[in-house]
């Protein structure tokens, strides 16, 4: 109830000094009351030139730190420069087109006995403000337009001695990560009525042997220096995969499959090491105790509104060597083996060889157990 | 069109205050059919939808600024939309999406165009009205009915739509309230309020258009038209060659929604069940919804452009500089802006190779956006600027539009856009260049043209609080959020993410601003409407109070139905005679002096 009273008499009092600021001016000569006021404002303009100037720098000094860090994809750095080169360029022109609006509004604020200088067109100078943007959009244009054709060149597929090759799903609200497994092929999908199930949303034929070593994470986990090619779909509504350290985004669309090329440049304990330099990463969380960066890790976020909890479709990632990926891989139960088939029943017309093997690897489990 | 001309000349023969067609209340507030009345119901409906949008964007900042706070008055304000005084998730959405839509149509389209068109078309060209003046009218109750269904959709059940302004399928394509709260008959609101409004705008652009082909006035020739005319103009162009391939989206979407088609769906698995949908492609709906969506950006910012360009020349008493590049601009924008759609589609799954043709031509568009910056700088330079409040808002227009305009250069290029596509960044940008700076373009008109609409001024001590609140609230909003650049949009959260998470005193501040600016806009509302009935009257001396050129100052301080009493006024020279022939001001119905040749 206070506070109602005290917006009220807020707005009250702001008009009733206007009403009376009004009420003064009556009777007094018009060009000097307009003298006065353009005097006021253009000094004001002036004040906001140089207030917001400063102020611009500042938000550069106090919050340029906390934007994401350095890039930790090879093709994050192409993304980095462009935004980088556009930044300098963008400030420049912005410094100089404010200190010249506001400063020719101060400079040339109403005077009585001022003459305004008819001066209604000149070929020349529109030709140079024509020009000028048009060479430094062209450059701008001919860099970006580089680095995307590197960025989504996808025959480098072809030359890379290995590719990484995952899948991402998303659904609402989270994210279906399936890896080939050990065999680096993934499990055929149909989309039908047959294959597609609660427990196989993603219709994989399981009579794809293909299938079997087929591993379904929790965590994203990729590995350093190695080409990675996403897979990417969506379930149900549109997503968004995005590594934002990775510069990495793409929508995930049901029925229209989209992928993404990326390498990662560090491991997540290298990345944390050159975090560990910087002095906005060394406070100290105070929550945990650690400094920041000891804690940092890479995150994958959804970025298409899907639904109520759009803000919460978060996977952790995690970059390793390849050692420890193939470790990881080798160490990760397939979603076949543990959801599927768990006790490991083969039907006797698909005995084959590596049937056979899967079979000894269950018995060898099965005594496991009894023991 | 005739009809008017008659009726007025007949009262005009008999004495200015002799009505014998006298007008009842219903036929002259409500359902009038006088263009300038008209003008003034698009814009109080504009006005009160833009607090109702901004009223909601504060709620949201609430949420945003303090999410682990609990503010009882949101539940009695919002019911159980707010339980225990937190906003829900699935409110939070949906008010975005309201705010949103609300902002862009509502108020920004209708109440930008929708009023300064109505209003300033036949009094600057010197018509009596619109070609059609029926048209007119139903163009305004289309609007209006547009707005009842939109604003109903508030108090339904499940609550108005939630998928996002943009209405993207399938979180909006599939009826079904488990995937979406706002999918049920919050959405189906929605689109028939889109439809009612296409149908409104298309009504007004066409009328527009055609009256000012067909209804100047003896010696206004197109090049002796003021750029606002021009500008309103092209923005009518825009809208009718644009809007269509919206009502085209939405009615697909409609029909995928309750008839079961499969326009935009395709392979749909909710909770491992396969849908019936097949074959269709939501990539598609994002075309048709993004060739209305951008060239609309360029509805909203060319009455903009137009009132800036009039208001900078009449207060610097000075020609606007380059008007023909300002008209050559503006048509670049118009034709090139139909070649920029899909850079809002760069990383949503569209080929690549098409990405690169969208970079060049949206670059190609901020040349003719630059050519405007540079003419409308030089245009002050050395003019006696007098710093009444529509001029301080027109440059605080082209101070916002430079700053709002430049990130463009680092959206429209594919490369950068990876990272920059549905961030902080992208918010930061459009609600600068189109949000903020075209509301400065509508509060400079509405500050210069009040004295013609009401025949009284606006107080000018609270026009400068206004300005000065709303110039630092809208930079204090809207220029941290550029560090933001890696933060998504739309989160009704980041505590989810360690890497999106610190920035939460920055959200504190953003929300602190965006109250000082709701302030200052109070301000604004109780000046308009105070001043409306008791503002300082304008007299017979100061009837042209800013000395303005154009025809519009020419009529009576209350114009009746027909504009001028008498004959139409003949045009002579150019709107931008300002500081020649020894005079400040020479307007256009003042014929040449000997010798003088007509610019």
């Amino acid at each position: 109830m206070l506070a109602v009273l005290a917006v009220v008499l807020f707005f009250t009092i702001i008009f009733l000094v206007s009403k009376a600021s009004e009420m003064s001016s009556i009777g007094k000569n018009a060009d000097d009351e307009m003298e006065d006021r353009s005097n006021l404002q253009g000094k004001l303009l002036f004040t906001f030139l140089i207030l917001g100037l400063l102020g611009v720098a500042y938000t550069f000094w106090t919050l340029g730190p906390r934007v994401l860090p350095a890039s930790a994809s090879e093709h994050g750095d192409l993304v980095d420069s462009m935004f980088n080169i556009t930044t300098v360029v963008v400030m420049i022109t912005f410094v100089i087109t404010h200190i010249a609006l506001l400063s020719f509004a101060y400079l040339f604020r109403y005077k009585k006995d001022r003459q305004a200088y008819f001066f209604p067109h000149d070929n020349r100078l529109e030709l140079i403000w024509t020009t000028i943007p048009a060479i430094v959009f062209t450059f701008l244009v001919f860099r970006g337009i580089a680095a995307w054709d590197e960025i989504f060149d996808f025959e480098k597929l072809e030359t890379a001695d290995e590719v990484i090759r995952f899948e991402a799903t998303a659904k609402q609200f989270g994210w279906i990560l399936r890896y080939p497994g050990v065999d680096g092929e993934f499990g055929e999908r149909i989309i039908d009525e047959e294959h597609v199930s609660p427990i196989n949303e993603l219709g994989v034929n399981w009579e794809d042997p293909n299938s079997h070593d087929d591993i379904y994470a929790n965590e994203l986990v990729l590995v350093k220096g190695k080409v990675h090619l996403a897979k990417l779909g969506a379930q149900d509504v549109l997503h968004g995969f995005y590594l934002p350290h990775f510069r990495v985004k793409m929508d995930c669309l049901p029925g229209l499959p989209t992928q993404f090329m990326f390498t990662p440049k560090y491991t997540t304990e290298e990345y944390k090491a050159i975090l560990s330099e910087k002095k906005y990463w060394q406070q100290i969380d105070p929550e945990t105790g650690n400094p920041k960066w000891q804690d940092f890790q890479f995150e994958l976020a959804c970025t298409e509104l899907c639904g109520k909890s759009h803000f919460a479709m978060q996977k952790v990632v995690r970059v390793v060597t390849q050692e420890e990926y193939d470790a990881w891989i080798q160490g990760s139960p397939s979603y076949y083996n543990t959801v599927i088939n768990p006790d490991g029943a083969v039907e006797v017309e698909d005995v084959e060889e590596d049937s056979i093997e899967a079979m000894d690897s269950t018995i060898v489990e099965v005594l496991a157990v009894l023991k | 069109m005739s009809e008017v001309t008659a009726h007025h000349d007949s009262a005009h023969a008999h004495g200015h205050d002799d009505h014998h067609h006298e007008e009842s209340w219903l036929t002259k507030y409500i359902f009038s059919q006088d263009h300038k009345m008209i003008g003034k119901q698009f814009l109080m409906t504009g006005i009160f939808w833009a607090f109702v949008g901004g009223l909601l964007s504060l709620f949201f900042r609430m949420q945003l600024a303090w999410p682990n706070e609990t503010f009882p008055i949101l539940e009695t304000l919002l019911g159980s939309w707010a339980e225990g005084g937190k906003l829900s998730n699935e409110f939070y959405y949906a008010l975005v999406t309201m705010h949103g839509t609300i902002l862009v149509f509502f108020v920004l389209t209708a109440g930008l165009s929708g009023t300064f068109s109505n209003f300033l078309i036949p009094l600057q060209i010197g018509a009596r009205d619109m070609a059609s003046p029926f048209m007119n009218m139903l163009s305004y109750w289309f609007f209006f009915a547009a707005s009842l269904v939109l604003f109903m959709s508030f108090f339904v059940q499940t609550g108005p739509a939630s998928g996002g302004w943009t209405a993207y399928p399938p979180l909006n394509g599939i009826r079904d309230i488990a995937i979406n709260k706002g999918s049920g008959i919050g959405f189906d609101l929605w689109i028939t309020s889109m439809s009612l409004f296409i149908v409104g705008s298309t009504l007004g652009s066409l009328n527009y258009v055609s009256t000012v082909i067909n209804m100047r006035t003896k010696g206004m020739t197109f090049d002796k038209m003021p750029l606002l005319v021009w500008a309103l103009t092209f923005t009518a162009v825009l809208g009718i060659l644009a809007f269509p391939a919206l009502l085209a989206a939405a009615g697909l979407l409609e029909f995928d929604r309750v008839l079961g088609t499969s326009f935009y769906l395709n392979n749909i698995v909710i909770n491992g069940d396969l849908q019936a949908y097949k074959g269709g492609s939501p990539l598609i709906y994002q075309h048709l919804f993004w060739f209305l969506g951008h060239p609309e950006v360029y509805i909203i910012i060319f009455p903009a452009f137009g009132i800036v360009s009039e208001v900078l020349a009449v207060h610097a008493k000075k020609p606007i500089f380059g008007y023909k590049a300002m008209i050559l601009s503006l048509g670049a924008i118009l034709v090139i802006g139909f070649f920029v759609w899909a850079h809002h589609m760069f990383v949503t799954g569209m080929s690549p190779a098409i990405g690169k043709v969208f970079v060049i031509f949206t670059l190609l568009i901020a040349i003719p956006s630059a050519v405007k910056v540079f003419n409308w700088i030089t245009t002050i330079w050395r003019g006696n600027l007098r710093f009444t409040v529509p001029m301080m808002f027109a440059i605080g227009f082209v101070s916002l539009f430079i700053s709002g305009g430049l990130t463009g250069i680092h959206l429209g290029n594919s490369t950068i856009d990876i990272q920059l596509h549905d961030s902080y960044f992208v918010v930061a940008h459009f609600h600068i260049v189109m949000g903020v700076a075209a509301f400065f373009g509508m509060w400079a008109g509405v500050y210069q043209w009040f004295p013609k609409m009401f025949g009284r001024f606006m107080n000018e001590t609270m026009g400068y609080i206004h300005f000065w609140g709303s110039l630092i609230g809208g930079y204090l909003v809207f220029f941290p959020m550029h560090f933001m650049a890696g933060v998504p949009r739309r989160y009704y959260a980041f505590d989810q993410f360690q890497s999106f998470n610190n920035f939460q005193d920055v959200n504190v501040f953003i929300t602190i601003a965006a109250f000082l600016v709701m302030a200052a806009n109070i301000v604004f509302l109780i000046n308009f409407f105070y001043s409306i009935f008791k503002g300082r009257p304008l007299t017979e001396e100061d009837k042209n109070p800013w000395g303005s050129n154009t025809l519009e100052w020419t009529t009576p301080i209350h114009p009746g139905h027909g504009n001028w009493p008498g004959e139409l006024p003949t045009v002579y020279r150019w709107p931008y005679d300002y500081s020649v022939n020894g005079k400040e001001v020479n307007p256009q119905n003042q014929p040449l002096a000997e010798g003088e040749h007509g610019h």
